[in-house]
């Protein structure tokens, strides 16, 4: 029934002990692979990557064969968004303890630089190895592991920019906290955040180490607020990828920006000229939404009434003016009752001819959440996470769909998040140095 | 030499065999490695372990080889098949540095200890011959026990925990007359005054598994009914049964517990790194049953034991800090800083005369997010305080 592409993480190489026989691990693995070698810190080791993304996001790389492949940390834009989707993620959000200085968050964001340099190379947090009375500086429950495509993405919540760290200044203009948008119901216990980080990778575990060793890391500054783990990316973010199927059943990604454009990509998702803060050009803005889906009233739902709903044909995923999956939806056409795509399916909200133009790159994933100890329902939903150049863009969409949405009867929003992600780093640079100027 | 007079268990041996390297790191050339990323060299590298095997039979533990060079020796302990004698200890003179326990046939273990010249003895009781002469030669390294600042330290903190648990049995004898006496409304105010001196010194009374469960177990830890014993089934007592019928037993036998474990404490001879490590171990007992207010779950008084838990583990910093602020100031720091925010965290359910007199709250009282915050704030401190024992030994 899916056709989402196979891509799972490479049979797990027996336990290793940390760094050295990591790092000839990883050296290999890639071998065979076309590419580029790196060289590596202090050891002096070579490991050969397969950079499948190198240097450019918009190079359209394809989609990696093994979960040996890494992503370039050090780019023009962050990992993580322009990235064709990995399969999994692990997203928390944290806030500055109240007795944390600037100082302390400069040297946590340089702390977390180079942890996330390591550990989306395949490598484990640096320090110390091996000392017995000492704990180890990596958790290592990656060890063995391959990169998986790591990212790390951090982004800023609209706390970060008050008057606590003198970065009032240096606050990008759009950066506050949504709005209060229609039918939404939000959990303080899933919502905010003072700074957030996107991990994401071929492998759960990977993605998992790199939020716990951050948390880790991050003890007496900040706080992890709260956390999702996400399986089954729901778009895909470049032509190479098939669309995945949501927990619905359906292909919701199709119409989705393709990454790999960078006109595209500077039209909608890069922060571009019109911002005056210069530091943060070529960030973008993420929003997260918690969804709740309501699959058991889903599932009870007739498939004429599904796929009335999305405007989507179930099986095929073509619109329900077309035949094919990537066929452009006819808005107009008409049936005897009506439009062919109702006038509240969820495709016809969202379509960007019917907002001016409006896009949005979504980059979201499955979550669950177990089972609601009060009903015995299966909890979990879809875990949204959209790149934009502006909130205004979610803002407005969301307005439509929140309000008309014929989706809206079977989903709620109960998490929310706003948050900036700043531009790459070049190598030498670091997030606490970009971000306090 | 000694610290304390002979015939003193080692702590770390019996806690559990982490010692590898403890005193080896001691007197390698320090670096005074602050900075956090190099890796690779490890410390005290280039020391090489000696590996001894020692198979258990009914009729001897000898070990082979006899005689090692002075440094890191592991032992490996193999039960071959001997029902009658399942361990093997290292001693010196009657002093056991290390040992492996409850082998039964068929099973071994290891352990790994840093040695000086000197003749040492493999004993396991029961055996037809117990005792087996052990060498190590060489030049004697030197060890912490060179550095008179360790060594105070060490004493300094074996007076303070001999003094805890001497007040442990006075304020036990205390609570337990008043339980004798069926007098509830006393024995609900004595009961937290005893309890504190025990948080305090919990990873020392710890290495006594038995004793330490009969005194602190809690009613999911006792296989039978009969055995959950001690404060834990007094408190029930007391707050959830509210009679005190039938507890004379038990009261007498916690009054002979905490006396044994006073008899006990005082043959302890503490190392600097085992130190350090019972203050994470105290830390991380606070997060584990305060801050869920699993272990007091009938009188509630958690906060109280998570100002023993507290207290213990900042002696325990306390005595090492000195030396700390030479080898790694930063973390010195850094350590000072989070146990002032943890020790600020709990002062904001200071209350007089408080709950039960504890002068805290009635922890129910204390929220969830409230308790999220403590446990956050406690999680800081112990991240730091895990770091301690690496750079003192």
């Amino acid at each position: 029934m899916t056709d989402t592409p196979d891509i799972t993480p490479e049979d797990r190489a027996p336990e290793q002990v940390p760094a050295v026989s990591r790092r000839r691990l990883l050296g290999a693995v890639g071998a065979g692979a076309a590419v580029a070698g790196a060289a590596l810190g202090a050891g002096g080791a070579v490991l050969a990557t397969r950079d499948g993304n190198s240097g450019s996001p918009g190079s359209g790389a394809a989609e990696p064969d093994a979960g040996a492949a890494t992503v370039a940390f050090h780019d023009s834009h962050q990992a993580g968004i322009a990235t064709p989707s990995q399969d999994r993620l692990c997203f928390a959000t944290f806030d500055v303890t109240p007795t944390a200085s600037k100082a302390d968050i400069a040297d946590l964001l340089k702390t977390w630089t180079a942890a996330a340099v390591a550990m989306t190379r395949g490598e484990p947090v640096p320090g110390d190895v091996g000392d017995v009375n000492t704990p180890p500086d990596d958790t290592g429950e990656a060890v063995g592991l391959t990169p998986g495509r790591l990212t790390i993405t951090l982004g800023y919540g609209p706390g970060l920019f008050d008057d606590r760290f003198g970065l009032a200044k240096r606050r990008p203009s759009a950066l506050k906290t949504l709005p209060r948008l229609p039918g939404e119901n939000l959990d303080p216990a899933v919502t905010g955040g003072d700074l957030c980080v996107q991990a994401c990778a071929d492998d759960p575990q990977v993605a998992f180490h790199a939020i716990r060793n951050l948390r880790r890391l991050g003890f007496g500054t900040v706080v992890p607020r709260w956390m999702e783990l996400g399986f089954g990316r729901t778009s895909s973010t470049s032509p190479q990828q098939a669309t995945p199927r949501n927990l619905m059943g359906f292909k919701d990604g199709t119409r989705n920006i393709d990454a790999t454009d960078t006109a595209m990509m500077g039209q909608h998702v890069w922060i571009g000229e019109e911002e005056p803060q210069r530091w943060i050009r070529g960030g973008s803005y993420l929003v997260s939404r918690k969804i709740k889906m309501r699959m058991e009233q889903w599932d009870r739902d007739r498939l004429g009434d599904q796929q009335d709903v999305f405007g989507r044909f179930k099986g095929s995923g073509a619109p329900l003016t077309g035949s094919k999956e990537t066929d452009t939806p006819d808005f107009s056409a008409r049936s005897d009752t009506g439009y062919v795509i109702p006038a509240r399916a969820h495709i016809r909200l969202a379509a960007h001819e019917n907002n001016k133009g409006l896009r949005i790159l979504r980059r979201g994933y499955s979550y669950t959440d177990g089972i609601d100890p009060q009903t015995g329902d299966l909890l979990g939903g879809l875990f949204f996470i959209a790149f934009m150049k502006s909130p205004d863009q979610f803002i407005t969409l969301q307005r439509v769909l929140g309000a008309h949405d014929s989706l809206n009867e079977y989903i709620q929003h109960i998490g929310s998040g706003l948050f900036v992600t700043p531009p790459g780093l070049s190598a030498g640079q670091d997030w606490g140095g970009q971000l306090f100027g | 030499m000694n610290p304390r007079a002979a015939h003193h268990r080692v702590l770390v041996c019996a806690a559990t065999v982490i010692s590898a390297g403890l005193l080896l790191t001691a007197c390698g050339g320090d670096k005074g490695d602050s900075k956090n990323s190099s890796g690779a060299d490890a410390k005290g590298a280039g020391d090489k372990t000696s590996n001894v095997s020692i198979e258990i039979t009914d009729k001897d533990c000898a070990p082979t080889p006899a005689s090692v060079p002075a440094g890191t020796v592991k032992f490996k302990v193999h039960n071959k098949n001997s029902g009658k004698v399942t361990e093997a200890e290292v001693m010196d003179g009657g002093k056991m540095l290390g040992e492996k326990e409850n082998l039964t046939p068929g099973l071994s273990g290891d352990f790994t200890l840093t040695l000086d010249a000197g003749k040492y003895q493999v004993y396991c009781p029961n055996a037809g011959t117990d005792h087996t002469d052990f060498t190590v030669t060489g030049a004697a390294k030197k060890t912490w026990k060179d550095d008179p600042q360790l060594v105070a330290a060490t004493q300094g903190y074996a007076t303070w925990i001999d003094g805890e648990v001497k007040e442990l049995v006075s304020s036990t004898a205390d609570f337990t007359a008043a339980v004798k006496a069926g007098d509830l409304d006393r024995a609900r105010v004595l009961y937290g005054k005893a309890r504190i001196h025990y948080e305090r010194v919990e990873p020392t009374a710890e290495i006594w598994g038995d004793i330490d469960g009969r005194i602190d177990g809690r009613a999911d830890d006792a296989t039978t009914p009969a055995d959950f014993t001690g404060f834990h089934r007094l408190e029930q007592a007391i707050w959830e049964k509210k009679s005190l019928a039938g507890t004379e037993k038990l009261a007498d036998q916690l009054n002979a517990d905490v006396q044994n474990l006073y008899t006990k404490v005082q043959t302890v001879e503490y190392q600097p790194a085992v130190i350090a490590n019972g203050a994470t171990d105290l830390v991380n007992e606070i997060q584990s049953s305060k801050i869920t207010g699993e272990e007091e779950r009938y009188s509630h008084i958690d906060l109280l034991d998570f100002e023993g838990n507290l207290a213990g583990a900042n002696e325990a910093v306390s005595v090492l800090l000195p030396t700390l602020k030479q080898k790694d100031p930063e973390l010195a720091d850094t350590i000072a800083t989070r146990y002032q925010q943890t020790a600020d965290a709990l002062a904001k359910y200071v209350a007089k005369p408080g709950y039960e007199q504890t002068g805290y709250v009635d922890y129910r009282k204390v929220t969830a997010d409230q308790r999220r915050t403590l446990s956050q704030t406690v999680d800081a401190y112990a991240e730091a305080v895990s770091k301690l024992a690496g750079k003192i030994a």
